[in-house]
């Protein structure tokens, strides 16, 4: 086990395949190695798992979860329920720069809470086109602009469970550790979190970039789609949501509540079989690696191994945090944030449910996730960054300076002052 | 990394410049290609397939020495491989039977008078090799800046990358 988690940690590191095909080497491996089915004889005082629960992972309830997301994200693209929302939510920020700035950011991170940060940088940063084209060349709000919907898109992301793939890696671990984390409380976590490096956010940017101009004419979307399977859609996407926060009264899991809307949307037309064909099928499967390789480590016992290699006694709670949450923003600002965290977040639980240190293994899982959502300095830490660096208005300089900044300060928080706030509200 | 290259294919050298000068507002991703016949083109394409590069448009003259314009753009439009290549003729001379021609055999994609307009040539090119990149699945980023950046983020999320 020790040898498929190095080689996870070479491939996905150096991404000489694709990420998802590293995933499910890992499945192969561990069915192979690990498993019942195992083609090597195993020592006999190991009790393997099944080589179907290795299978499994690539069905783990948190990714049907996610699946539910993607079919509600898709469907909402197809229809622009997201543009017409935005357009919509951002009429009341008026056109003066700082207040469109503002909402540009408010509205880009709650898109982000629920479609993907890609598909939500690229539609806002194709709005902004425009605009950024229609301002003066020297006036700094287009740099302010392009920057601030990659920012706030990633920041957004981190919000709820279905907002990007670094926190379903973290949810599946916990689930698998039996720590059942429900949809509101991780916003009830993350959401503070959110807002404060947003406005954060949103002052580094109005600070380093002034305009010059006094109004910004910027107008998204166009009239709601009145058809039918959009009307569908709309009362779909807004069911599933309240369905999703309310799950502390009705008591049916996020992930049950998810695949409804992938029953609805596909038997109603909405969203089509052509339309499933184009899912993002790979980072379903890249999770799911990451999932098998979190219940390898634990079947193995490699993790007690790991664990003793260290006397983590002699090291404080706050330390070792801060050296998880650096080392998987350092990680994920130079591979795939969902490759750091399939590699981080076994390490992560594993050192807080060992008993070796007291950390609060939901503690650990939230850090490291959100750490992974914070790494933005470079243009190739996310696919988001890449997008606005793409239109030529923002220099990697900018970039870095602006995710630097704002990566570090969130970090930060998350270290410093979110595990405070946590435990006062009785969340571990 | 691989260029997106703009064949013009026109046989009088000034009217070729003009073009050329027309065009040559792009940055580093586009490059322009000239040829003067129908067999210098289809030199030319192979030797821009040979350096990996992607021929997006064929911009071409209908009064050629030799096979004409609409020759070459059907030629391009009966081979698989070089089908999803955009079709632009440029022209004072076509009659209504080569014209016709051009639509049903060479699935013509835009038809400019000359003498043309500067600024909707550069519009054409702008649109067509925009359909190009996103129909050939190429990834659209480089191209964000010179041709049509929203159209082309709209296309971006289904490349499927990982956050």
């Amino acid at each position: 086990m020790l040898a498929i988690f190095g080689a996870a940690v070479a491939l996905w590191i150096s991404e000489a395949i694709p990420l998802a095909a590293t995933a499910v080497g890992i499945i192969l491996a561990e069915i192979l190695l690990v498993s019942d089915q195992a083609v090597l004889a195993l020592a006999p005082q190991f009790e393997p798992n099944t080589y179907q629960s290795f299978y499994a992972s690539l069905a783990h309830p948190v990714l049907m979860l996610f699946l539910g997301g993607f079919v509600l994200a898709d469907s909402a693209a197809k229809y622009q329920l997201d543009r017409n929302l935005a357009g919509v939510m951002l009429r009341p920020f008026g056109s003066s720069p700082r207040s469109l700035l503002g909402g540009l950011m408010v509205i880009t991170a709650l898109l982000s809470m629920f479609m993907s940060n890609t598909a939500t940088t690229a539609a806002m940063i194709a709005v902004i086109i425009p605009v950024t084209a229609s301002l003066d060349p020297s006036d700094r709000l287009r740099v302010s602009l392009t920057l601030a919907v990659p920012v706030a898109a990633n920041v957004g992301g981190l919000g709820t469970p279905v907002g990007t793939p670094p926190n379903a890696i973290a949810l599946g671990r916990l689930a698998d550790e039996g720590i059942r984390v429900d949809f509101l409380t991780w916003m009830v976590a993350a959401v503070p979190l959110m807002v404060v490096v947003l406005v954060f956010a949103w002052l580094v940017l109005t600070w380093r970039y002034p305009a010059t101009t006094k109004a910004v004419d910027l107008t998204i979307g166009g009239a709601f789609d009145r058809s039918r399977p959009a009307i569908i859609l709309y009362a779909t996407f807004f069911l599933t949501i309240i369905a999703w926060l309310s799950e502390p009264i009705h008591g049916v899991p996020a992930s049950i509540v998810g695949f409804v809307p992938v029953v609805v949307l596909l038997s109603s037309g909405v969203f089509t079989v052509d339309d499933l064909r184009k899912l993002n099928w790979h980072v379903l499967w890249l999770v799911g690696g990451g999932i098998a390789l979190g219940s390898g480590v634990a079947s193995t016992g490699l993790d007690a191994w790991m664990v003793g290699l260290l006397d983590w006694e002699s090291m404080p709670n706050i330390v070792l945090l801060a050296a998880l949450g650096l080392l998987a923003i350092v990680l994920s600002t130079v591979i795939s944030n969902s490759a750091t965290a399939n590699l981080l977040i076994p390490i992560g639980i594993t050192l807080a449910t060992s008993g070796a240190t007291d950390l609060d293994p939901l503690l650990a899982g939230l850090l490291i996730a959100i750490a992974c959502s914070l790494a933005m300095a470079l243009p190739v830490s996310t696919p988001p960054n890449a997008v606005a660096y793409a239109t030529g208005t923002v220099a990697t300089k900018d970039l870095a300076s602006v995710g630097v900044l704002v990566g570090g300060f969130g970090l930060l928080l998350a270290v410093f002052v979110a595990p405070v706030l946590w435990k006062g509200m009785g969340l571990m | 990394m691989s260029e997106l290259v703009v064949l013009v294919v026109e046989d009088e050298p000034e009217v070729r410049d003009a073009i050329i000068r027309d065009l040559d507002t792009y940055g580093d991703t586009i490059r322009l290609v000239e040829a003067e016949s129908f067999e210098d083109a289809l030199v030319a394409i192979r030797e821009i397939e040979s350096e990996g590069d992607f021929l997006g448009l064929v911009l071409a003259d209908h009064r050629l020495p030799g096979r004409t314009g609409v020759d070459l753009l059907v030629t391009l439009n009966d081979d698989p491989t070089s089908r999803r290549i955009r079709k632009v003729l440029i022209t004072g001379q076509a009659g209504q039977e080569d014209t016709i021609r051009a639509i049903n055999d060479a699935a013509l994609n835009r038809y400019i008078a000359k003498p043309w307009d500067a600024g909707k040539l550069r519009h054409v090119v702008t649109e067509q090799l925009t359909d190009f990149v996103i129909e050939a699945g190429l990834d659209p980023l480089p191209f964000v800046r010179d041709l049509d950046g929203p159209r082309l983020l709209e296309a971006f999320p289904r490349r499927g990358l990982t956050e």
